[in-house]
């Protein structure tokens, strides 16, 4: 006697509850999200950085 | 999207990291560009003087005897020799004009030492066995605090020195061409 197999949902929308649409529209979204959230990141490290070069830095003298 | 047009995301997507890529490159670019440039028009430089001394016969004889410590002026250039040691620098306080060319020469005889001065970008390591030099302009008058920044012992935190950086009218070497922060 064959054990019994579960049988795989006929609709995966509908087994997850997920509306494949929806989730098509946030993923054109999320990464735009990101690269302006690592965009914005790096931009503040950058100026950091040269906010430190330019104000601290080069008036502390030359050196070599 | 990615379930409909996969070709168009990856597309996408090797569009953003390119871009990524080239904005991370134009960085790069500028920030190497900005190092060769004060590099050549201001010779902001990284020390990098390789130089050998003996450091067992340091303080009898050549140029780091106790008698050549200090501030010298030869020929309108100065030039600073200190030694660095257990636990203080020799001589224990160095004057040097503010707004001129100083260079700044110091040995070890013993473990290695560092020393920075506050407020410039003076920074250096003193390794025995080699002399350490590095030239400068101070551009602030006053008392500038110089301690040792490496690990060299029990004693490390008492190692300091002190660079009286004086305007023009009060750097007066003596007829020797020397001058110490006794003589301001």
């Amino acid at each position: 006697m064959q054990p019994e197999q579960p049988s795989p949902p006929e609709n995966s929308e509908a087994a997850d509850g997920v509306d494949e649409t929806a989730l098509a529209g946030v993923m054109r979204t999320v990464p735009l999200g990101a690269a302006i959230l690592a965009g914005s990141a790096v931009a503040l490290l950058v100026a950091g950085y040269l906010l430190i070069y330019i104000l601290v830095f080069i008036p502390r003298g030359t050196v070599g | 999207m990615s379930d409909t047009h996969p070709e168009i995301h990856e597309r996408w997507i090797l569009k953003t990291e390119l871009l990524w890529s080239f904005g991370v490159g134009v960085f790069i670019a500028a920030a190497l560009g900005m190092i060769l440039f004060t590099a050549l028009t201001i010779s902001v430089n990284p020390p990098s003087n390789v130089e050998r001394i003996d450091p067992k016969g340091l303080h009898l004889s050549g140029e780091f005897a106790e008698h050549n410590l200090g501030t010298t002026v030869t020929d309108g250039s100065v030039t600073v020799r200190a030694i660095a040691t257990q636990f203080m620098f020799l001589p224990r306080c160095i004057a040097v004009p503010a707004n001129r060319r100083v260079t700044l020469r110091f040995a070890s005889p013993d473990v290695i030492h560092g020393l920075l001065i506050t407020g410039t970008n003076v920074n250096t390591m003193v390794v025995p066995g080699f002399v350490a030099q590095v030239h400068t302009e101070f551009t602030r008058t006053g008392d500038l605090l110089m301690p040792c920044h490496e690990y060299c012992g029990l004693g490390h935190s008492e190692m300091w020195a002190t660079v009286q950086v004086l305007p023009d009218d009060q750097f007066k070497p003596g007829p020797d061409g020397r001058i110490s922060c006794a003589q301001r």
